[in-house]
């Protein structure tokens, strides 16, 4: 994945404004920053979710916006929102979207999925009698169905359990070569433990954008100052 | 990553199903149209003439302004589930064509109309109508047809335009309803024209015909729109 120049107005305001962003394969990237930073609008546009007003954006080898479909194929995207439909189960929610991937092998795939994330027992009850945290698992399920090359998670703790953010925590710690993860948070050591680099944002600009080493608490300190 | 590109077929029936589901979970939007489809009727019998009148001559009238309001309503709760449990977001994000979207959630509200319309129909012939014929019931059934096929694509276009409006349930009828007044004056006439025995066919497929050119002409306003409304 790869952008630069990206700018998005929101009326007057630029909410990005010239940024540079890119990961390679392989690599977690932490973005970081205040709030109304920019960390959201930033990850939105790399979704292909929002169109940036200028600047240039390749996705999961794709140019966009040309190339968004094939792009959107690739990505696997996790908000404050676990994206799922209350009144269907956990189980036709996952049917909807292996189909909206294209999956050939949804069943196995499905099994697989509500397996990893605790859930296959409640697989056929509707998912408004979950609670947050077990919703939010089944938002990790759904954005890890189609193998996604591309992660991109906005606030992804906030809401899971215990056992979902252990579960992340795999994820994240286990990407591979082929895989790479975009992780917007306000969590500061949780994103420099996690991330092999990290990209902070102020007022829609880039501050900071570098590899981390070293302990999270005393990036702290950088940080604050960074952002004040 | 799977890279085989997703069968357009596999992903509407997907989207129609899922839409399927959710209503007979919830029974939110066909039972209120249903309901609001017979006490429209209801007050319009009140209100046009007490019992034994003979209402032919309006009941075309009747049965469409009833539809449209009832087709309002329906198109009101279009995208409600995506909206209020912040589901959009995950459909947009898959490599579901947006003209799918369009397709699948005009699908469901055709679904909805000519659910409502097997109660409607026989509720105005039942209370406006003298002398129908059963023939002229197939008859008005193509006029529904065709008719629905005009509401529910510019439905669809409308609800997809409102849904990222501020004021949408205000936007929503006040945008949608004077665009049906070509499909409630057809549709009208199409309805009258073969209803009480008063079988003037070559007036009937002047209308029909009109009502599929509006259908055509909403088709391609919203295939020319429809990547703009979700992605900008």
């Amino acid at each position: 994945m790869r952008g630069s120049g990206l700018v998005k107005r929101f009326g007057d305001r630029a909410a990005v404004d010239r940024v540079d962003i890119a990961l390679a394969p392989g690599e977690c990237l932490a973005v970081l920053g205040p709030n109304g930073a920019g960390k959201s609008t930033l990850l939105r546009m790399v979704a292909t979710l929002l169109r940036p007003d200028s600047g240039a954006l390749s996705v999961c080898g794709q140019e966009l916006p040309g190339g968004r479909t094939r792009a959107r194929a690739g990505i696997g995207y996790l908000g404050h929102d676990p994206l799922v439909y209350l009144d269907l189960t956990p189980r036709q929610n996952l049917e909807l979207y292996a189909a909206l991937y294209g999956l050939p092998d949804a069943r196995e795939r499905i099994d697989a999925g509500l397996d990893r994330v605790g859930l296959r027992a409640r697989s056929f009850d509707p998912v408004r009698t979950f609670s947050r945290g077990m919703a939010q698992r089944l938002g990790l399920a759904r954005a890890l169905l189609h193998d996604p090359v591309l992660l991109l998670l906005d606030e992804p703790y906030s809401g899971l359990d215990a056992a979902g953010a252990r579960l992340l925590d795999g994820v994240l710690a286990d990407l591979g070569s082929a895989r790479g993860a975009v992780m917007v948070t306000h969590e500061v050591e949780r994103g420099v433990s996690l991330a092999g680099r990290v990209l902070v944002l102020r007022a829609g600009r880039v501050v900071l954008d570098e590899p981390v080493a070293g302990e999270a608490s005393a990036f702290r300190a950088r940080y604050e100052e960074l952002v004040a | 990553m799977n890279a085989a590109r997703p069968s357009w077929f596999r992903q509407l029936r997907a989207l129609l199903l899922k839409d399927l589901r959710l209503e007979l979970r919830t029974r939110d939007t066909l039972v209120a149209m249903v309901l609001f489809a017979v006490v429209a009727m209801m007050i319009f019998q009140f209100a046009f003439g007490g019992r034994g009148q003979d209402l032919s001559a309006v009941s075309g009238g009747i049965l469409w302004a009833t539809l449209a309001l009832t087709a309002v309503l329906g198109v009101g709760r279009s995208w409600v589930p995506e909206r209020e449990q912040r589901v959009l977001d995950g459909l947009l994000v898959t490599p579901v064509p947006r003209d799918l979207l369009l397709i699948s959630r005009a699908g469901a509200i055709f679904a909805y109309l000519l659910a409502v319309e097997v109660v409607a129909v026989p509720l105005v012939t039942i209370f406006f109508v003298r002398g129908q014929e059963p023939g002229d019931l197939l008859l008005i059934g193509l006029v529904c047809l065709l008719a629905n096929l005009g509401i529910s694509v510019l439905g669809s276009l409308l609800a997809c335009l409102a849904l990222f409006a501020r004021a949408r349930e205000l936007l929503l009828p006040v945008l949608f309803l004077p665009s049906l007044l070509p499909v409630v004056i057809a549709a009208s006439g199409a309805t009258q024209a073969v209803s009480g025995g008063t079988n003037d066919l070559a007036e009937y497929r002047g209308y029909c015909l009109f009502l599929g050119v509006y259908a055509v002409i909403f088709g391609l306003v919203a295939y020319a729109t429809y990547e703009h409304v979700f992605d900008d």
